[in-house]
């Protein structure tokens, strides 16, 4: 048995745990009486808040039980948010305005626990993530806007025009093409693709470039980096670029996330460059790396969100990230890194859209990885947080009638606060055809300022919307859907096995497929498009940002200086790279040397001649 | 009844969008067509290299990371400087192509593009409306290439219409063989690794043997009148290549893992003077034996999986009898030896001289594909 079978068996066997404390509660005086007085403790320690108009309400809000049994059932099967098995959140008071003086209570003390969810996950394209408001500080405006065009300097000066008002610097970087896929800005027929739909980085300059002017090693500062297939190179430049500014003392200070999520790119998105079994070796390189030398980094963002925009089903997305996700604890704890020092770096990044499965599908996956990580891995407390990065669907924001995405974006920023998730980004009006112009984008971010700031729907009690009937349905029908998916994974041999088979892919695209043709037999209604159709296609006035060709033309020219000036030490240190790359072991630390003077195509070229090139699924 | 369209469909270079490339693929051989997948990230030069040998209708190129008004022009020129401009291109990027894009691209020689919200019905429609119908007089060809690719399909035509050619098909003006090929059958049954193995050999011969040129002819199951995906293009990287002419061909309905035109079709790629001219079949069962006896494969290859259950199973596969060469593959699963030392067994009772290969394809620089290169090229290398 695959660990995921492991998995499986400690979910039904906590469930079945679940059952025995409610009949111990209702059989057992002693525990039941227990149960009780916590349970009227709870309530009481919960400070009452006021909203504008005077309504006294709890700061938190549990179920109207008094029986024994049923609170067991709660406390057990569900947690308190912030308590095992987290159904409910991975922390408490998330979204809640701070606590007035006269309403302090013990319960919830003002943490800033909160801040890790801020720090992490690279919304892979999204643009506007609102951080959940801090306790102590007035909210802030959105940070982290997902930017990446031309060349390095022209993203650093939006960069810093984004943070210009900003105490907390949280950047969010996108990539072009070539180098997401690994490839240099000179190589053949990629020219056009220079600084499109992200930044183009190379080498190490650029990579100074990029964060020139901010302070790397500030505790206000992180970067996030959405790329995964070259992701231990361009980390490698990331830190080779901190320590030419800052020196290496900078290193254990840095702060940030990578995406670095192979399997999710070999199932949906697309960007492997090397062999599987490869890119999970410098992956569990970098990992092993970074978990010792940089404490404070996310090596990993392991993320539903392609998978979900490929065309799966939710049940699937949430299937496949949660057991791509024990596969990586899997291999990490297989390289002996101990699962306590991984365990609380992995961060998950998961979409939302309109279906119904999204009313709980994130409380359902961070209950699951929970008790897997607890029951299967060994994991402490810190190791069993499912800290979740969500952003809305870009696939549900259509071209027809497209003002309508606006009210799309936000009937799914209402589904993602209800699953407590710890980040969200949402996505412009104007997704269907562009990266967003500012105007979408501040109104995209305005989204989430009337949810959680302007309404009191997520202010005032934590809980507020949780556990309905409803809600409670969905759960239980989603994790049956998402136990099964991995009881088919395990028949297939684990997730590698089932990878290599093109399992999730085949499944992904089946259900793209279908997706596709009820929208144009009309039974999933879409508004504008299939439904209450006007006839005339509004298409935005939209300002296409290219890359001019003198700047594209720029960046091949440095390139070009880059490398004539380092001709003889690129030589050295790529022999040097390949030499540990051939004798197995960690090869990170090579790399560190091999990007201070070569390129990330020179670096992926000569990685491909020892360990070959991916070979695509179709 | 006519011979199926055949189109080509394609993801531009750094461009991973295949979502709604894979739903039309699947749309499209629902409705009965041929559709040759290349894959994600493609470069202008393999699309157009890919879509000439094939000698497909259209290409469909489904763009979403920009630049499409470039891409898809390079595609329209580079067919127009190679002298095939018959064939068409058509495709789509949901919202990403505006309609004022759209315009410039028909200007420059796109056909048609299909905006956001466009239904599966339609497209299917249109493909079967523009391209459905037979070609036109075709202009002559420009190159050996395109004339090749050209004998193919009508070879492939010919039987489509239900014909059996009488007698040998004439080859039109055959050149004086220059180069004597070697042709090799692949054979085996479904999930062994074939086409890896296969694109792990090209890679060799492309490396270490600097002038050679190999032809493929790579086949994907399909049932009469209905359409079929053929992938292996999208995945044998190695393969896309100048020096490799590759065909990819569906069995429309013959049973045993060819075509019914692929005899005809060897024959006159074996006179083209390719150094080697590999032919894959389809994952095939037990009692297949897909190559003729005597006749133009030089060489077979029988390629297993150490998993096809019990030594039982072993006595019922033909092919072991008439394989030149078998080959183990993913001899790092944990039934390898076992499956090693059984098929020995199994060959030893034929007395004949017969080649055991264990290889692991999909490892980079597998010394196993090193022999097995080794025993294909011995007669070859110069
Ligand atoms: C799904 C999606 C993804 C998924 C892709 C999964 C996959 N395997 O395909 C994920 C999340 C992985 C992804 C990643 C990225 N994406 Co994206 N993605 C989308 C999204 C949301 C939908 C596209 C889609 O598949 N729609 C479903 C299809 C079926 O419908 P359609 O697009 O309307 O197309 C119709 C027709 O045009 C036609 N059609 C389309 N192609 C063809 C071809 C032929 C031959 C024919 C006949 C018809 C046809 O068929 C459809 C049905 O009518 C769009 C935004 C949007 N809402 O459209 C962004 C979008 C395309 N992505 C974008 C970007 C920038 C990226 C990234 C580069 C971000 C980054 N820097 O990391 C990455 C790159 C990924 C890669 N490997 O290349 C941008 C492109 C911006 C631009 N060109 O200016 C968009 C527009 C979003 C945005 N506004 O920023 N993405």
């Amino acid at each position: 048995m695959s660990k995921l079978g492991r998995v499986v068996e400690a979910v039904e066997k906590y469930n079945r745990f679940v059952l025995d404390q409610v009949k111990r509660a209702r059989t057992d005086e002693k525990f039941g009486r227990e149960l009780i007085t916590r349970w009227s403790e709870t309530k009481a320690k919960t400070p009452v808040t006021h909203t504008p108009t005077g309504l006294p309400l709890p700061r938190l809000a549990l179920p109207e039980i008094d029986e024994p049994g049923e609170i067991a059932r709660y406390l057990f099967g569900e947690g308190l948010p912030g308590e095992f098995p987290f159904l409910n959140g991975a922390y408490r008071e998330m979204y809640l305005e701070p606590v007035r003086e006269n309403e302090l209570g013990s319960y919830g003390r003002n943490g800033d626990k909160n801040e890790v969810a801020a720090e992490m996950s690279p919304a892979n394209r999204s643009k506007v993530p609102t951080r959940p408001p801090r306790q102590s500080r007035p909210p802030e405006e959105p940070t982290r806007l997902f930017s990446g065009l031309m060349l390095a300097e022209d993203t650093n000066e939006r960069f810093h025009y984004l943070t210009q008002h900003q105490r907390t610097h949280r950047l969010s970087t996108a990539f072009d093409g070539p180098t997401l896929y690994g490839i240099d800005s000179d190589a053949d027929g990629v020219f056009g693709k220079i600084g499109e739909g992200g930044v183009a980085i190379d080498t190490v300059e650029d990579m100074v470039r990029l964060y020139d002017g901010f302070d790397l090693g500030s505790p206000n500062f992180s970067a996030s980096m959405t790329i995964s297939g070259p992701a231990p190179i361009i980390m490698a430049m990331y830190i080779a670029a901190a320590k030419s500014r800052f020196g290496s003392k900078v290193v254990p200070k840095l702060r940030g996330t990578i995406q670095a999520d192979i399997f999710k790119e070999v199932q949906a998105q697309n960007e492997t460059i090397f062999p599987i079994e490869a890119s999970l070796r410098f992956l569990t390189d970098m990992v092993e790396f970074t978990t010792r030398k940089l404490p404070r980094w996310y090596p990993i963002s392991i993320s539903g969100y392609h998978i979900g925009e490929a065309g799966s089903t939710p049940v699937q997305q949430a299937a496949y990230t949660l057991s791509n996700g024990f596969a990586y604890a899997e291999m990490f704890a297989g390289r002996g890194i101990p699962v306590d020092q991984f365990g609380p770096r992995l961060s998950f990044f998961l979409d939302c859209g309109l279906d119904a499965e999204y009313i709980a599908l994130a409380r359902v996956s961070r209950r699951i990885w929970a008790i897997g990580m607890r029951d299967a891995y060994g994991a402490g407390p810190r190791g069993q947080l499912f800290k979740l990065h969500t952003q809305t669907s870009g696939r549900s924001l259509i071209a027809a009638e497209f003002k309508n995405n606006l009210t799309r974006t936000a009937a799914e920023l209402m589904l993602a606060y209800m699953n407590a998730t710890n980040s969200c980004h949402s996505n412009s009006a104007d997704e269907p055809f562009t990266t967003p112009s500012e105007e979408w984008i501040r109104l995209a971010a305005h989204g989430q300022a009337i949810l959680l700031e302007e309404s009191g729907i997520f202010k005032h009690t934590m809980n507020m919307l949780s556990g309905s009937p409803g809600m409670k349905a969905v759960e239980r029908a989603v994790e049956a859907g998402i136990l099964d998916e991995f009881r088919e994974i395990e028949r297939l041999g684990g997730v590698l096995a089932a990878v290599e088979d093109r399992f999730q892919r085949s499944q992904i695209q089946n259900a793209a497929h279908r997706y596709e043709q009820q929208i144009y037999d009309g039974t999933r209604p879409i508004i504008g498009l299939n439904r209450y159709r006007n006839g005339t296609d509004d298409i935005p006035e939209v300002k296409l940002a290219r890359t001019p060709r003198a700047k594209q033309q720029l960046q091949v020219d440095r390139l070009k200086k880059f490398k004539k000036k380092n001709v003889e030490k690129a030589k050295h240190a790529l022999d040097k790279l390949v030499d540990v790359v051939e004798r197995g072991e960690n090869c990170f630390p090579a790399l560190l040397d091999a990007v201070e003077v070569s390129s990330l195509g020179q670096i992926t070229g000569r990685l491909q001649e020892v360990v070959g090139r991916f070979r695509p699924m179709v | 009844m006519a011979a199926p369209i055949r189109i080509l469909t394609a993801v531009p270079i750094c461009d991973g969008h295949d979502s709604a490339i894979n739903t039309i693929n699947l749309e499209f051989i629902r409705h009965g067509i041929e559709v040759i997948y290349l894959g994600y990230h493609r470069s202008v030069g393999d699309i157009v290299r890919a879509a000439i040998q094939e000698d497909v209708r259209a290409i469909g190129i489904s763009s979403y990371n920009g630049g499409h008004i470039e891409f898809f022009a390079e595609v329209v020129d580079l067919l127009r400087k190679r002298g095939a401009s018959d064939i068409k291109v058509f495709g789509g990027g949901g919202g990403t192509i505006t309609h004022e894009d759209a315009i410039a691209m028909r200007r420059k020689g796109v056909e048609q593009i299909f905006f956001a919200g466009t239904s599966l019905t339609e497209m299917t429609d249109y493909v079967r409306d523009n391209y459905g119908k037979a070609r036109k007089k075709r202009s002559l060809s420009k190159s050996r290439e395109i004339e090749l690719a050209r004998e193919l399909t009508e070879i492939e035509g010919t039987y489509g219409k239900g014909k059996r050619p009488a007698r040998k098909r004439k080859i039109a003006n055959p050149q004086p063989p220059i180069r004597n090929s070697k042709v090799i059958g692949f054979t085996g049954p479904g999930g062994a690794g074939k086409t890896t193995l296969i694109d792990e050999l090209v890679l060799r011969i492309l490396l270490r043997q600097p002038t050679a040129r190999i032809a493929i002819l790579s086949h994907d199951p399909s049932v009469v009148g209905e359409g079929a995906l053929l992938g292996d293009r999208a995945t044998m990287i190695n393969s896309q290549n100048d020096r490799v002419f590759m065909r990819s061909m569906a069995t429309r309905g013959q049973a045993g893992g060819l075509s019914p035109a692929t005899h005809d079709c060897l024959a006159l790629l074996a006179q083209s003077n390719f150094d080697y001219v590999i032919i894959e079949t389809v994952g095939t069962g037990q009692e297949a034996m897909p190559f003729q006896k005597n006749g133009i494969v030089d060489l077979t290859v029988l390629v297993m999986n150490p998993d096809y259950g019990s030594q039982l199973q072993l006595q019922k596969i033909v092919m072991l009898d008439l394989a030149d060469v078998v080959v183990v593959n993913k001899s790092d699963l944990q039934r390898a030896r076992t499956a090693h030392s059984e098929i020995e067994q199994r060959l030893e009772q034929n007395r004949r001289a017969q080649r055991l290969i264990d290889t692991v394809a999909k490892r980079h620089r597998d010394p196993g594909v090193d022999r097995l290169f080794d025993l294909i090229s011995a007669d070859r290398t110069r």
